[in-house]
């Protein structure tokens, strides 16, 4: 059963087409990792895929319904909920406040108690900034605060683009790891990463973008033994 | 010059900032919110002005139960021109919504003008005088003073404590974001507008219970909000408040020495100047 089914998926900025007819799937429970070098278009897919920029073509279907043409606050109604590139939390807003924001949603909203006591058991370092102003938190810090906000909506399907970029090499672990955590509880994710070693470990399925098409895909563990990988992206 | 009319004038620019601040507070939550400096903010403070007179003149309706009703046309009237004038042009450069918003104000005066032309009119209406001494602060002006605070207070209650509220200073922050989180941001854009309009038009409506008015008024005091903006430092309600003291203050006692007239001289002058040597506002932090 698929989350995400995505078929022949353009877009672009204004004149310049950057994505070039993207077909991808994401199977439910189980998590989806895009890899590909820098400019090779995944923030542009995963951005298309919320209705932050409109498709050109092609259709989005999510549980087997037709969403391409909902716009973004309509998606996340539904549970799909991005951790965007860059964190954007919201700076001038208590980390609290940030984490009530996450839980806008109806969904969200009505399960409150419960995805706090839940983000706070994953990431207990909050709970101590709790009246802190997100954007006096550290770089780490911001990126735990982004990832448990976009839990307290209670995703469906949950994206996180490059949610290690920027951090230190102990950071990056714990991120990992809390990302392979949300893995064995079955929540859904597709995964936007840079890091092949640590990504490949965790992942089911695989996509390697290339200039705006899927250059390749497989099992997590069979694109770990490919020579193109190893050549390309492991330097080995 | 004595010390009584000194005080008098203190006491007479402090109440009249706060009313200043009140509709300064209304571009700041529109600028705030949206990055749309609101051209027809003037013509909605007149709106405001000819909202009360009519209501009083026409239905005899007192004027601080007027204001209530105001709001609520403010809000209403602000939603509609968010959504006929603001919606299609707002992720465009800043000069399609500057044009927006005079075009907006263009078509208000211009209506106003037709049908009440440009004769002065003034709310018949008092409430007295608090005497201390030979010292007498009119009654509206306390009644003005005070309902803007408490304007103030509601606004920041609101942004601060409420879901919507929130999701105002969220969109604010970051629209992107905040549309990841489920939020219709477009409402909120809308909802953001329709509040900066009514606070223009309360303010508008408190400022015609002391003096008198035409259909250009709004211009003036418009030209005031955005030296409070200036003043305050864009951002927070307080500043704005705080901004629209200080130039009720320099204003009233100022003119002890010069000409009213020579007012928005010197505000402008003011403008130029802090834009000049402290472009992020006297008060602003950043
Ligand atoms: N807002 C924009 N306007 C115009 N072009 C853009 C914009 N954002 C991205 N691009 C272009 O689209 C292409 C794909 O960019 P995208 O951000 O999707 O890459 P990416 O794979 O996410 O890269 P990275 O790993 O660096 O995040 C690039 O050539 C980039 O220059
Ligand atoms: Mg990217």
């Amino acid at each position: 059963m698929n989350s995400l089914e995505v078929r022949d998926l353009e877009s672009g900025y204004g004149e310049v087409k950057v994505l070039w007819g993207l077909n991808l799937d994401v199977r439910k429970g189980q998590l989806t990792t895009i890899l590909g070098s820098n400019g090779s278009g995944k923030t542009t897919f995963l951005r298309t895929v919320m209705g932050i920029i409109n498709p050109w073509n092609g259709n989005i279907k999510f549980n087997g319904e037709d969403v391409t043409k909902l716009s973004t606050h309509q998606k996340a109604e539904k549970g799909i909920i991005m951790v965007p590139e860059g964190r954007l939390v919201f700076p001038e807003m208590s980390v609290y406040e940030n984490l009530e924001m996450g839980a806008y949603t109806k969904r969200g909203r009505e399960k409150f108690d419960d995805s706090l006591e839940f983000v706070v058991s994953l990431f207990p370092r909050l709970k101590e900034r709790f009246n802190q102003k997100a954007g006096t938190l550290s770089g780490g810090e911001q990126q735990m605060l982004a990832i448990a906000r976009g839990l307290m909506s209670r995703p469906d399907l949950f994206i996180l683009d490059e949610p290690s970029l920027g951090l230190a090499p102990k950071l990056v672990i714990e991120v990992f790891e809390t990302i392979n955590k949300l893995r064995e509880q079955g929540l859904t994710m597709l995964l936007v990463e840079q890091n092949v070693h640590l990504s490949l470990a965790i992942t089911d399925y695989v996509y390697v973008l290339s200039e705006g098409r899927i250059k390749m895909e497989g099992k997590g563990e069979e694109l770990a033994e490919s020579d193109e990988i190893r050549k390309a992206y492991l330097g080995v | 010059m004595n010390a009584e009319v000194l005080i008098d004038s203190i006491i007479s620019g402090l109440l009249l900032g706060l009313v200043y601040g009140l509709a300064a507070i209304g571009l700041n939550l529109i600028w705030g919110v949206m990055k749309v400096i609101n051209l027809s903010h003037g013509a909605f403070i007149a709106l405001g002005m000819f909202s009360i007179w009519i209501l009083y003149t026409s239905f005899g309706i007192f004027p601080y139960i007027g204001i209530i009703m105001i709001l609520g046309l403010g809000l209403v009237l602000g939603i509609i021109t968010y959504f006929g004038a603001l919606h299609r042009v707002i992720d465009a450069p800043e000069l399609s919504t500057l044009l927006a918003t005079f075009s907006v104000s263009l078509i208000i005066i211009g209506f106003g003008t037709f049908i009440f032309k440009t004769n002065p009119k003034a709310l018949d209406f008092s409430l007295g005088g608090i005497e201390a001494g030979s010292i007498v602060i009119l009654g509206t002006k306390v009644a003005t003073g005070v309902i803007s605070i408490i304007f103030t207070v509601l606004l920041y209650a609101f942004l601060y404590k409420t879901r919507p509220g929130k999701a105002i200073r969220a969109v604010s922050m970051n629209r992107t974001a905040a549309e990841l989180m489920g939020i219709n941001s477009s409402l909120i854009l809308a909802l953001s507008f329709g509040i900066g309009i009514a606070l223009a038009m309360v303010a508008g409506a408190l400022i015609a219970t002391i003096f008198p008015f035409t259909i250009l008024s709004g211009g003036g005091y418009e030209l005031k909000s955005f030296v409070i903006c200036v003043l305050g430092g864009l951002g927070s309600p307080i500043g704005a408040l705080v901004g629209g003291i200080t130039l009720g203050l320099i204003e009233s006692v100022v003119t002890l020495g010069i000409q009213t007239s020579f007012v928005p001289v010197l505000e402008f002058a003011l403008l130029v100047a802090i834009l000049v040597l402290k472009p992020s506002g006297l008060l602003g932090g950043k």
